[in-house]
């Protein structure tokens, strides 16, 4: 079977981690042995479940289902420990103040060094990933672009070595449709649609990929818009300033939800759940998607 | 009454993880000092379209007066364009334009400039530093990109200045040390294997683009590194206050307790948290149950209440932890989208109510 990939980003504050991991646990409970990466330095699925760890190895959290936290510098790490193989100079490498400032913040070094390691099992180019689906609790819009850019432009900048060779490689994997999916979060709030619309169009545009959109936390009103309208007009109703609340919520909601029908086809809402228990909330999300 | 938080303000720094509302926060503060006297600046980076045309900001790339306001001073924005501000340092710092003309065309600054992780923080600090040095505002109020961290925020420029420091540079330079000393080679011994590796991992095309984009930025690097230095010492100087913006969950909340820790440790100065957005005004966690034709109606209104009265023990405990490093207000969330000037005053005098409850 070939492995899985899915993307999950959108901008900050849109519960894309939570949708990652609803994801994630949907697919394992389908019988998939999957892994839920997260980006960067600090875990945040470890305050979230109350996990003892996350790190850069995966740790097994529920059946089918294992977490592990990636960041450039670990993934660079591991790469040129395993391309290297002699551990002193792979050491020296990474412990020497120079190189350290360089990897801090060198161009496209780190994104390659994710993008690279999130593909290593479809390109069988680094040290094996046993996993059938790896779902990627990605960075927010703006960085995703620049993650997902970082293969083509290094191609193109370098054309020959194994830097080149290897950003051809990743570039061709994260366009194959068979293997990744794209899955943008975003609210019923006009900014962070509009930073999901443009990704969706960008994607389209430069890797030919048909991102998914995923409406997250639409509050579910029982009943009509008409019934709430009646309730705002009532000056005796103790319902009435949450009724106006509501009026202005649904409005907005359908003003969205027809926008984001404009950016795409490929649609999906998830309601918003008053849940405070984060596995309950996550299983309750999974059911949706 | 004059809030606190601007009295020997020059500059306030909005920090927070994304999507917590920095923006918003950002231009309601410019307006409460605005309506204060002040002449003021807001420098934001990506505003919401409404948010933009409020401020008359659309489209433009210079600083711009704001139509249509009445206050006792005056407020003016700006949009933070990255590229062009990058590159307007460049050009400033590379003394022949020649250089300046190499640098652009290099393959590896345009990555730099545009998508590099860190080159934000560091065109947002420029352009704010740009503003406070010319002197022309009594308050320059920033908001900051959307970085997962405040505190990658404030590293950026010291990571950027690393790289440039003489030590990194020379290395690509002049990989073979032909130009140092005994002490030079020895060092250079580590450096060639160093260097070997990268070169496996990356290929001898990019050590050479690599060297070559250092040989370009050779003239600033002095530059940058006083720049940082000059940037640095006006964060932590007294009159530049941190504004915390963070909403809810309960991993955000511990993010921003970690914030305040961090941001205290680097020597900046803390002033205020802002808990946004965190109740709709609507909602009386206090209420008695009520009652209303639609059944339906009541237990969305009740579950609400209950999640809602679940978040607030932990913003209580949040802010009983928090008050020992700055005050703490909270905002409610307005529902309606801030979409012109009216909008911003009613959430700046929120703002500014919550603080005088303190």
């Amino acid at each position: 079977m070939k492995q899985e990939i899915h993307f999950v980003t959108g901008k900050g504050g849109v519960g894309k981690s939570v949708v990652a991991a609803a994801l994630a646990l949907k697919l394992s409970q389908a019988g998939k042995k999957v892994l839920l990466v997260e980006l960067g330095d600090q875990s945040f699925f470890r305050d979230f479940f109350s996990l003892s760890q996350v790190g850069f190895q995966p740790v097994s959290i529920r059946q089918n289902l294992s977490i592990a936290l990636w960041s450039g510098d670990t993934c660079l790490r591991e790469y040129a420990g395993y391309l290297i193989k002699v551990e002193s100079l792979a050491k020296l490498f990474f412990d020497n103040a120079v190189m350290r400032a360089f990897i801090n913040v060198a161009p496209a070094l780190p994104e390659l060094a994710i993008l690279g390691k999130i593909t290593s099992g479809p390109r069988k180019h680094g040290p094996p990933l046993p996993f059938d689906c790896i779902v990627v609790d990605a960075f927010a819009t703006g960085h995703f672009k620049a993650l997902l850019e970082a293969p083509k432009g290094m191609a193109q900048a370098v054309q020959f070595g194994p830097m080149g060779e290897q950003s051809r490689s990743i570039d061709k994997v994260i366009r194959d449709k068979s293997m990744c999916h794209y899955h943008i979060v975003t609210l019923p709030e006009e900014l962070p649609l509009k930073e999901a619309a443009e990704l969706s169009q960008d994607l389209k545009d430069e890797f030919d990929i048909n991102a998914e959109i995923i409406l997250n936390k639409i509050l579910p009103v029982p009943i009509s818009v008409e019934k709430v309208t009646e309730y705002t007009k009532q000056e005796d109703s103790d319902m009435k300033d949450f009724a106006i609340y509501l009026q202005h919520h649904m409005q907005r909601q359908t003003e969205m939800l027809a926008e984001a029908e404009k950016v795409t086809t490929n649609l999906r809402s998830i309601p918003l759940f008053f849940e405070a228990d984060p596995w309950k909330l996550t299983s309750l999300m999974a059911e949706k998607l | 009454m004059a809030a606190e938080l601007f009295k020997n303000t020059k500059v306030l720094v909005c920090v927070g993880s994304g999507g917590v509302g920095k923006t918003t926060v950002a231009a309601s503060l410019a307006v409460l000092a605005a309506k204060e006297g002040k002449r003021v600046l807001v420098l934001t980076i990506d505003p919401a379209k409404r948010l933009a045309q409020t401020l008359g900001i659309e489209g433009t790339k210079d600083i711009t007066k704001v139509p249509g306001q009445n206050f006792a001073g005056e407020l003016y924005a700006s949009v933070i364009d990255h590229k062009k501000t990058f590159d307007d340092f460049v050009s400033r710092a590379a003394q022949k334009s020649e250089a300046a003309k190499k640098i652009f065309e290099n393959s590896l600054y345009k990555q730099l400039s545009t998508n590099l992780s860190g080159s934000q923080e560091f065109t947002s600090l420029e352009k704010l530093y740009t503003a406070y040095e010319s002197g022309q505002f009594d308050l320059i109020i920033l908001d900051t990109p959307p970085t997962k961290h405040a505190i990658d925020f404030l590293n950026a420029p010291q990571k950027l200045s690393a790289l440039f420091s003489e030590g990194v540079a020379k290395w690509f330079r002049d990989p073979e040390g032909k130009k140092s000393g005994f002490f030079g080679h020895l060092l250079q011994t580590g450096t060639r294997q160093v260097l070997k590796v990268l070169e496996n991992l990356t290929g001898s095309q990019f050590i050479r683009e690599l060297g070559d984009f250092f040989m370009n930025i050779e003239q600033w690097q002095g530059k940058l590194l006083n720049r940082t230095v000059e940037v640095h010492r006006m964060l932590v100087s007294p009159t530049t206050k941190f504004v915390l913006v963070t909403s809810f969950d309960q991993a955000k909340l511990k993010e921003a307790e970690y914030f305040s820790r961090e941001i205290k440790k680097g020597g900046y100065h803390l002033d205020t948290v802002i808990l946004n957005r965190i109740f709709p005004t609507w909602l009386d966690l206090k209420a008695e149950k009520k009652g209303g034709p639609d059944q339906a109606l009541v237990d969305l209104y009740e579950q609400m209440k209950s999640f809602y009265n679940h978040r607030d023990t932990l913003y209580q405990q949040f802010e009983s932890r928090m008050e020992k490093e700055a005050q703490v207000l909270r905002i409610p969330d307005l529902v309606q989208d801030i979409s012109d000037l009216s909008g911003l005053e009613s959430l700046s005098e929120l703002i500014s109510e919550r603080e005088q409850q303190k």
